[in-house]
């Protein structure tokens, strides 16, 4: 069966370890580039002798585009991988020679969505072992490693997001038995949950840390942690309203201010707020919640452990689909 | 004597409607049996059934002495090539000859290599660029080389030249011949199947209305001729197939209850051919339409041995 799937499906995988090798020497020639100048910088900026730290990485725009782009790279061998898979050949009719040998449907698709599998986690996970470690420099400066365009193309993520895409094509393809209107399924279907994963579930895996501190004193969690909600609570325990065009003075919107710390506005303000005022803040907390930034690894995996749970789920309806309708 | 293929009421619905209805058949072991019938009768669909390929609404088959199912044992004795002659289009009929090999207990690629050779069909094209008449050849070759004990053919010769079918043929008798293979295979040509096959499944509308020995159904039936003349006596003694009137004469093809005593009548051997121009009644056009237009069958004159289909009834005079 092995080698029928290979003869089958050679020209597809070798397609697919063409394009990594070609992403490959793009990412690992930028990114030795990227990692010397990030160097250079950082050493520039131990010494204060930093003038133009905008300019760091511009040299490989396209690439970190194409870096960007890797959010995508998991439904394409679910388009042209999986989608294909049944849909192709029950249009060809062909599963009619395959399963008419000695050789059970089961079999047929154990052994074909196994491979298949593989080289999707393959395919994942090289991408985002390369675009982990070619943003390793950026990773250092602590920017928000949750953010959906750090948190998605890199770590165990890709390699979910790779198996789901394709048990998704296979499934399309087995319920609708043709390969266009299974692509368009893959597609919207794969995008559909993404999005709804990312936006509405991924921040609560796990419940979020809330602290409150004087708004004079102030802390700030380490790391590159996930802020989901922040702002400052009245003395008697009341968010203040947010507005976004107000100034600001420690978190509190001008127009909140107490009364002994209106001498803070205006253009004479001193440089030292009154101690009325000083006292008059103490009882003014900041709040924020968040996800601490070494919850990192569990929130990767718990996402892509539902991923694979999804895969798993689509590989049994195509499987059922398979066995239980007729050829 | 063992038999290739029982089934008992075997019959299959998609959705509303009934391919295959109630077919209960018998195929001994080592003959070679014509599934004969009009378009949509539910050939394919016995077929696929017996093959395991689809599963009965009701009813069962067994088939190599056990119902078709899952099960590599069960795979590797049935042959099966569909009408469509499902084939991988991009690769050649060598990949197809080792893919057999990797897939099958039993496999003979020296013998498709051998018969296509013969056959001056290349081994390394793709299928996809052989002729219609090379691909069904390459099919062909490669459910021989699985070597199962019983071959299920749907229309295998349609798309070969006269010589190529005449030569296939011939090869499935060899076949059978040799060893204990069975062959059920459906055509639309009769002349063919007259010289191969030893055994007939007749469907029409989804029923089967005849399943036996050749010799035996050619045994049973006659053809009467005589004067146009009131006939109820024979049909009450004979069971007529079919009958056609002129003015001057009447055929009648019986199925016989007993002798033929009418003297009025000559009697005279049914081939193949009427026999199943005869039950497939008027769903098969005449050879002569016009001469046929003005006179020879008599509405209502024709018996069915089965319920006509839906669409030959004219009721709707209410």
């Amino acid at each position: 069966m092995t080698w029928l799937v290979w003869r089958q499906h050679r020209i597809q995988y070798l397609i697919g370890a063409a394009l990594l090798a070609t992403f490959a020497v793009m990412i690992v020639i930028t990114g030795e580039q990227v990692s010397h100048q990030f160097h250079t910088v950082q050493g520039c900026v131990a010494g204060h002798g930093c003038r133009d730290l905008g300019g760091l990485f511009m040299g490989s725009k396209v690439v970190g585009f194409l870096v960007i782009a890797t959010l995508g790279t998991p439904v394409l061998v679910g388009l042209f991988w999986g989608a294909p898979l049944v849909a192709a050949e029950a249009e060809a009719g062909t599963t009619q020679f395959a399963w008419m040998q000695s050789v059970t449907r089961k079999r047929w698709l154990m052994v074909k969505i196994g491979w298949m599998l593989l080289a999707a986690a393959i395919w994942g996970g090289v991408i985002s072992a390369l675009v982990t470690w070619w943003a390793s420099p950026t990773n250092a400066e602590q920017l928000n490693q949750f953010d959906p365009g750090r948190f998605d193309i890199m770590g165990l993520v890709p390699v979910g997001y790779s198996l789901f895409a394709v048990a998704l094509g296979v499934m399309a393809g087995a319920l609708l038995r043709r390969t266009l209107p299974a692509l368009a399924i893959t597609l919207a279907g794969f995008i559909a949950v993404r999005v709804v994963i990312t936006l509405w579930l991924r921040s609560h895996y796990m419940s979020a840390v809330t602290t409150t501190a004087s708004v004079l004193s102030g802390s700030t969690p380490k790391g590159a942690y996930w802020q989901l909600a922040s702002g400052v609570l009245s003395p008697n325990g009341q968010p203040l309203p947010q507005a976004d065009n107000t100034p600001y003075f420690d978190g509190i919107p001008q127009t909140s201010l107490p009364g002994a710390c209106s001498v803070m506005n205006g253009p004479n303000a001193p440089n030292n707020p009154p101690s009325a005022c000083v006292q008059a803040l103490s009882h003014y907390h900041a709040y924020l919640t968040y996800q601490p930034a070494d919850r990192f690894w569990a929130f990767q995996g718990i996402e892509t452990g539902i991923f694979v749970v999804l895969a798993a789920a689509f590989i049994a309806v195509t499987a059922v689909t398979l066995l239980r309708r007729d050829a | 004597m063992t038999t290739a293929i029982q089934t008992s009421g075997l019959t299959k619905r998609y959705r509303k409607v009934v391919a295959l209805n109630d077919c209960t058949i018998t195929v001994p072991e080592g003959r070679i049996s014509a599934l004969i019938g009009p378009n949509g009768a539910g050939k394919t669909t016995l077929l696929r059934l017996l093959a395991g390929l689809s599963r009965p609404s009701a009813g069962q088959a067994i088939v190599n002495g056990g119902t078709p199912r899952q099960d590599p044992a069960f795979l590797a004795d049935i042959g099966y090539l569909g009408q469509e002659i499902p084939l991988y289009r991009r690769l050649s009929a060598e990949d197809h000859i080792q893919a057999g090999a990797h897939l099958n207990p039993r496999w003979d690629s020296a013998l498709v290599r051998e018969r296509l050779t013969g056959l001056k069909i290349p081994l390394d094209r793709a299928v996809g660029r052989l002729s219609g008449g090379q691909r069904a050849q390459v099919a062909l070759a490669l459910v021989l080389a699985k070597q199962p004990r019983l071959l299920l053919l749907d229309e295998p010769v349609a798309a070969l030249d006269p010589l190529a079918r005449r030569n296939f043929l011939s090869v499935l008798v060899d076949a059978v011949a040799m060893g204990s293979l069975t062959v059920l295979l459906s055509s639309h040509l009769i002349a063919d199947l007259e010289r191969v096959c030893d055994h007939l499944i007749m469907l029409a509308s989804s029923r089967v209305q005849l399943c036996g020995d050749i010799e035996g159904l050619l045994a049973e039936h006659r053809v009467l001729i005589g004067p146009s003349k009131d006939t109820t006596a024979i049909e009450r003694s004979q069971r007529v197939v079919q009958v056609t009137r002129t003015p001057r004469q009447t055929t009648m093809l019986v199925r016989l209850k007993g002798p033929v005593i009418d003297p009025a009548f000559e009697v005279s051997d049914v081939s193949l051919e009427e026999l199943a121009l005869a039950y497939l009644g008027e769903e098969v056009p005449p050879p002569q339409a016009p001469t046929h237009h003005l006179s020879s069958i008599a509405p209502g004159g024709t018996t069915p041995p089965y319920p006509p289909e839906p669409s030959a009834v004219h009721g709707d005079d209410q």
